[in-house]
């Protein structure tokens, strides 16, 4: 276990809609921090030393850092475009590691089984190839031209249709997903996954979304999502080691894991090992 | 104590009535974690409870006809545990390297019994007994035939319950200080008295529990 190379990392750690002056504890790698509103109208994050963390304020979330982060957060430029709806889904608390958790986010084979009738159904079960890559310049993990049948693949969706998809790691406990947009052919519905780690098997899971779709009901947008991940949650919990494994062997990937290879491959690359198992432990 | 904790003898994990055709349930074999399941044609089998594709724990999956599925990606495992098909690639012959650690597996007495022995002889024989019900008990061996008023001897507690001649099986819960335990009963015992000896297995859970936490001498 190390927190050392993830510590300079941004980390959601709240709703900005939801902040409060008098503050909210929570976890951030083990650390306990407060995260609070301050008199200028601006979040405040604080060790509960009342020594100051570094702040930033996008995608609807707060964030912050135990370390000294060399970059600022990741952009998501289409997420700003005009027109869409942000969504604040909330937070799921899940027993599992962060890292497992973003896995989980990155697999499509698992959508007929475990999102059975709304993501995947049998016999639709097939993975078909698709592209992989670390974008050296950008240093993000890239999956591109990921297909798969969906019986009801967003809220406004009606009926089944193939969906395309396009996977991004831009951080190590982050992913942002790019998928095909039922109202606007030849837009991506941006859907994220902000995982905060409370410690190495536990995590607060922050899906946001910025979506083309005027007519739903937010609350519905939000159920949506929740029931998702909710059905995730059941699979994360119940992986054994809790922890992901980064080194080959004890687990057995195929063709239709070669996003979560090339994210395993980057996090030891860059010594992202906080809820991780190596083979040495 | 060794029989509760060695995987290699025969240990009762379940009743044969719990476990339908067509359906799995974890165990627990000293410090193993399984997957009990019963194909279509009755057969009962065991494996790890771990799919060694990702991880997922495999008595959270699901029978079909042979098989035992995965429920995280549909990884489907014949009785000998070899992996038969990998539904995200439904041309591949998954190679027969991909397999899941099996283990014996066999039923006598209404009970389904497991052991990672290959040499362990027969399955222990409780004639004239039938298994009627398994709770767990936060107690001791010790404890709980005291509180039965019976005979413990290694993992089997004979006495009386519920006006009833029964015999308890005692194995690991998984849990520290906690057992599994089976209820048998003479076969040929009545409804009535499978009811009263199924009431009375309640009653005996509380005595003991409580007798644990006051400390009362076993």
């Amino acid at each position: 276990m190390s927190r050392d190379a993830m510590i300079d990392e941004w980390y959601p750690v709240g709703l900005l809609s939801q902040l409060l002056p008098e503050g909210r504890e929570t976890l951030l790698m083990g650390e306990t921090i407060r995260v609070s509103l301050g008199a200028d109208g601006r979040a405040k994050v604080a060790t509960t030393a009342g020594h100051p963390l570094p702040v930033t304020e996008r995608y609807g979330h707060v964030w912050s850092s135990l370390g000294q982060p060399a970059r600022p957060l990741f952009d998501i430029p289409e997420a700003e475009h005009p027109g869409r709806r942000l969504v604040d889904v909330g937070v799921v608390r899940v027993r599992c590691s962060p890292l497992r958790a973003v896995e989980n986010f990155l697999d499509i084979a698992h959508f007929p089984f475990v999102h059975t009738d709304i993501l995947g159904a049998e016999p639709h079960t097939e993975v078909e190839s698709y592209k992989v890559e670390i974008r050296e310049e950008a240093d993000e993990v890239w999956a591109t031209q990921v297909k798969f049948y969906q019986p009801q693949a967003a809220k406004s969706a009606s009926g089944g249709i193939t969906t395309e998809y396009m996977y991004r790691v831009p951080a190590p406990t982050c992913s942002v997903l790019y998928k095909t947009c039922p109202p606007r052919p030849g837009e991506w519905d941006v859907i994220t996954l902000f995982v905060q780690p409370l410690t190495e098997e536990l995590c607060d899971v922050w899906p946001w979304m910025a979506l083309y779709d005027d007519d739903t009901p937010m609350t519905d947008l939000i159920h949506f999502q929740q029931m998702i991940f909710l059905q995730d949650r059941s699979i994360l919990e119940n992986q054994i080691p809790r922890r992901l494994p980064l080194d080959p062997g004890m687990e057995i990937p195929t063709r239709a894991d070669l996003t979560s290879v090339a994210y395993r491959r980057w996090l030891k690359r860059h010594g992202f090992t906080y809820g991780a198992q190596l083979v040495a432990q | 104590m060794m029989p509760l904790e060695s995987a290699l003898v025969w240990t009762p994990v379940a009743l044969s009535a719990d476990l339908p055709a067509a359906s799995v349930i974890p165990a627990r074999l000293a410090d193993a974690a399984l997957a009990v399941w019963r194909a279509q044609d009755g057969t009962v089998s065991a494996v790890a409870d771990r799919c060694p594709h990702r991880g997922m724990r495999l008595s959270h999956g699901f029978v079909r006809g042979e098989a035992l599925s995965c429920i995280y990606h549909g990884w489907r495992y014949g009785k000998s545990g070899r992996c038969l098909a990998i539904p995200a690639h439904p041309a591949l012959t998954p190679p027969e390297t991909i397999r899941v650690a099996t283990y014996r597996a066999a039923e006598r007495d209404g009970i389904v019994w497991v052991t990672a022995s290959q040499e362990a002889g027969a399955v222990p024989a409780h004639d004239g007994f039938l298994g009627l019900r398994s709770v767990t008990v936060a107690a001791s061996p010790a404890r709980l035939a005291a509180s039965l008023g019976g005979t413990l001897d290694g993992s089997v507690i004979d006495g009386t319950i519920g006006g009833v001649t029964a015999r308890l099986l005692l194995a690991s819960s998984g849990e520290e200080g906690v057992l599994l335990v089976h209820l048998l009963i003479a076969s040929g015992a009545a409804d009535a008295g499978k009811i009263a000896a199924s009431r009375a297995l309640e009653g005996l859970r509380r005595q003991a529990e409580t007798a644990t936490i006051t400390g009362e001498a076993a």
